[in-house]
């Protein structure tokens, strides 16, 4: 929130250049991510933007609550490491309310395995509890969004937050998370073209099917391997966001190219089930992935995983709950806070695990 | 032939042996002295390590009653969970806050058997955040180390909850979670930071953030010690780490000498390392050594000094005990040998002195190394008749009275009683040079007694000459002319031997 009246600034432009483009279904023109907001922590050197890749250093806005007790509910993709991180950001917020004499009360609730039809049970039912706010981080744009154009149509209050927003249109009131997936894809793709001197065969390990982030990031990965004759996708599998489903999968597509050069992993989890069968193979394919869970960092450490793209998940769970309580007060996005609130995600190298293992996990 | 031991063969002796055994007494010390400093630092390392044994056992004790307490308070907790007839969520997190203010449980939290965790603010889904769940069915109590994404690590300790139902909902468990920090601050030492401890997992991460020692600090302790020891000792305290068993290593690094020691903390996967730095041990004990050997040197040092002193003393009083017996001795030898040449009647000296003097004479007569020398002979006329008549009281003071006559007249010569009633006199130097004026007043006085009838002598002398080899002739003349002197004596009236 701190960055917001320059983000805001950044946001209104990108909007008005979004205006300009016909359709805003189409990934590079639905994104509201600048340039700022994807930051490479470039190879050969460890800089301050690594440190800064997860702000753990919060202060809530000076914003004024209306109410000394809110109650919220938030649903996410699935069960997963990720969104702990980002209720760890959340948790930091609800105990600054706190000390503020506010008390912040939510549930934080996911399947354990991502369906659509699952987070629509959950809204549904959350749907009469009479919460503040719904926040939701959609499993599955077309089904989620009508769904939530519904709730709010209802007089609910609902956003969206984490890692997918719903699709354009939709009725919700803001969103807070990663607003430039496709670049995320886009830039490590870049990335692992580089290093394979822009020829070679990849594969494309995506996620959840339907997941807005997960297919954001592969549109990312598909259009950048598109401007290189010299490479090839060989293979796109959807993993599920399972470690193990990640691991059986690339070691089907291994065994089926064993000249496979390179992998694009589109979540958390599958750059760990790759990096765990690339090493059993003794393969030297080439991975670049997403987030940081602390195996993946390891494979980083190692060199088994080239480079992966670090989202600030703590901040995410911190406006989260701001935001959710401006909204909660009947704020609309305006000067109080964007209609999308951005969030940084920090490219990393080798160079940078262990001082990014030691940021996040105290891992020395 | 037995050696005599003389006064001053004793007094060195005395010296020498004193010396000595000063001497003993100083290299004795100093070899104490020695053997103490090796025994002192030979004394340091198990010290140390005992010392930190004791340390590491007291806080992995510590943190045993830490997790103990914890496990003991959380039942009370569902206890009182159970007991409150809880019919919502909303009740049950205000439960739960009741729970932290009566338990200071600060983050008790239940878990339904969907694995939804519930706590005080709020109810997640914690299948992927807490690794306890991850297991299946809970059949037992729980402790792991949690790593908190951009938080320090946690202690988690979880424990089955069978039986529990809220509002008709099965609940399989409930956890706290203890900051490391929180477990730091219990634990933390007073020592001014010369004392080190860490809470270690057994592939020796450091869990609890702390430092261990400058070199160490909070790296993995087997990475860093890799190198440092011998492969075979840091092999035998890697598996130590594996296997739970306490130990201790000791390494210098940059000349800085370091032991640590580890047991395991019951109930957990972790170590307690507690490091110190000897110098620490070792200075407090060599100071103390130091003080007490100082203390020891002063008091060797006093006895050396009161010892010599006293021997000092001691030598000087047997000093004048030795000079006090050999004036004594020299008394006595003296007083014999006064007593031997000596006549006891009249004083003078006897027969045995006179022998003495004429052997030491005849010597100088035979070197030519006297010249001017008389013999003067002396003999007491009318005894017998005293005797006869007067008895021989009255004769022995006539002798007396003869002695007395010739020593006052003959005071520059040596006067002996050679006989009964036969005197002797030597002379020599101003003796011999006055002897005619004496010998004329002598007989003036004599021939005046025989009128009075006193003491008369009948007096001869004789000067040496160049024939005479030996005293005795000097004697003989003398002798004669003493017995011309006597006819001379009679004839003026003198009595004689034959008068009686």
């Amino acid at each position: 929130m701190k960055t917001y009246k320059g983000r805001l600034g950044t946001f209104l432009a990108a909007f008005l250049a979004a205006l300009a483009v016909s359709s805003c279904s189409e990934a590079p023109q639905d994104s509201q991510t600048t340039d700022e907001s994807v930051t490479e922590a470039a190879p050969g050197g460890v800089d301050a933007s690594v440190k800064s890749a997860v702000d753990f250093d919060h202060e809530l806005d000076p914003y004024q609550p209306k109410k000394d007790h809110y109650n919220f509910y938030f649903t996410y993709k699935t069960v997963h490491p990720w969104w702990d991180a980002v209720a760890l950001g959340m948790e930091d917020a609800q105990r600054q309310y706190l000390d503020r004499g506010i008390t912040v009360t939510y549930e934080y609730m996911a399947p354990e395995a991502a369906s659509a039809e699952d987070q629509t049970a959950r809204l549904r039912a959350a749907k009469d509890r009479d919460y503040d706010v719904i926040g939701v981080d959609v499993a599955d744009e077309g089904v989620i969004s009508p769904l939530l154009d519904e709730l709010v149509d209802s007089g609910v209050k609902v956003m969206t937050f984490s890692s997918s927003d719903a699709a354009a249109g939709c009725k919700r009131i803001a969103y807070v998370g990663n607003t430039h997936n496709y670049e995320d894809g886009a830039e490590l793709t870049e990335a692992l073209c580089k290093k394979l001197d822009y020829r070679g065969k990849v594969a494309i390990l995506v996620g959840s099917v339907g997941a807005p982030c997960h297919e954001d990031w592969a549109r990312g990965a598909k259009d950048t391997i598109a401007k290189y004759e010299g490479m090839q996708i060989v293979a796109t599998e959807y993993d599920m966001d399972s470690v193990s489903l990640a691991y059986e999968l690339t070691l089907e597509i291994l065994d089926e190219y064993p000249d496979l050069d390179g992998i694009i992993c589109c979540n958390m989890s599958n750059p760990v089930g790759a990096a765990r069968a690339v090493s059993e193979k003794g393969s030297s394919t080439v991975i670049v992935g997403m987030d940081h869970d602390q195996e993946a960092l390891h494979y980083l450490k190692d060199g088994v995983i080239y480079c992966l793209g670090v989202q600030d998940c703590y901040s995410i769970g911190f406006d989260t709950i701001q935001i959710a309580v401006m909204i909660a007060d009947g704020n609309k996005p305006g000067d109080l806070f964007p209609e999308k609130t951005d969030e940084a995600t920090t490219v990393i190298y080798q160079e940078d695990a262990a001082i990014m293992l030691s940021l996040l996990y105290g891992d020395d | 032939m037995k050696k005599r031991v003389t006064r001053k063969k004793l007094i060195l002796t005395a010296i020498v042996g004193g010396i000595l055994l000063m001497l003993m007494v100083v290299v004795h010390t100093i070899m104490s002295s020695r053997q103490m400093i090796s025994a002192t630092d030979e004394a340091v390392s198990e010290v140390s390590s005992f010392y930190l044994e004791a340390m590491a056992d007291r806080r992995s004790k510590t943190v045993t009653n830490l997790i103990d307490g914890n496990f003991d308070h959380m039942e009370k907790a569902v206890e009182f969970i159970e007991a409150q007839g809880i019919g919502s969520l909303e009740e049950l997190r205000q439960t739960i806050g009741n729970i932290k203010s009566l338990l200071s449980l600060d983050r008790f939290a239940l878990v339904d058997e969907d694995n939804i965790v519930y706590t005080r603010y709020t109810t997640y889904t914690g299948g992927s955040r807490h690794s306890f769940l991850s297991g299946g069915e809970m059949k037992d109590r729980k402790i792991s180390t949690v790593s908190i994404y951009g938080s320090s690590k946690q202690l988690c300790l979880a424990a089955p909850t069978p039986g529990l139902k809220i509002a008709g909902k099965p609940y399989k468990a409930c956890f706290v979670q203890i900051d490391f920090r929180e477990i730091v601050d219990l634990l933390a030492f007073e020592d001014e930071g010369r004392t080190y401890f860490g809470l270690y997992n057994k592939n020796g991460e450091n869990l609890s953030d702390t430092e261990l020692g400058p070199y160490v600090s909070k790296h993995n302790l087997f990475e860093k010690m890799r190198g440092v020891i011998p492969e075979e000792e840091w092999n035998a305290n890697h598996d130590n780490f594996t296997n739970a068993v306490d130990g201790s290593v000791s390494f210098t690094v940059n000349g800085v000498a370091e032991t640590l020691c580890y047991v395991p903390v019951e109930e957990t996967d972790w170590m307690m390392v507690v490091l110190i730095r000897e110098s620490v041990i070792h200075d407090r004990i060599r100071g103390i050594s130091e003080k007490s050997q100082k203390l020891s040197q002063n008091q060797i040092a006093f006895t050396l000094l009161f010892s010599a002193i006293f021997f000092v003393v001691l030598l000087l009083m047997f000093k004048d005990m030795s000079n006090r017996q050999l004036e004594e001795e020299k008394e006595n030898t003296k007083a014999f040998r006064n007593m031997a040449n000596t006549d006891s009647m009249t004083g003078v000296r006897n027969k045995h002195a006179y022998s003495d003097a004429e052997a030491y004479l005849n010597r100088q007569i035979r070197e030519n190394e006297i010249e001017k020398l008389a013999v003067i002979v002396c003999d007491v006329n009318g005894l017998k008749h005293v005797n006869d008549t007067k008895g021989h009281a009255a004769g022995d003071q006539l002798i007396k009275d003869a002695s007395a006559m010739i020593c006052e007249h003959f005071v520059h010569g040596a006067v002996y009683r050679i006989g009964g009633d036969e005197f002797t006199v030597i002379l020599k130097d101003k003796g011999y040079d006055t002897m005619q004026d004496v010998l004329g007043e002598i007989n003036r006085v004599v021939e005046e007694n025989i009128a009075k009838d006193e003491v008369v002598i009948s007096i001869g002398y004789s000067t040496l000459t160049p024939e005479d080899k030996l005293l005795h002739d000097v004697f003989e003349r003398a002798d004669q002319m003493m017995y011309e002197r006597k006819k001379q004596l009679k004839a003026m009236g003198a009595k004689t031997r034959s008068d009686s």
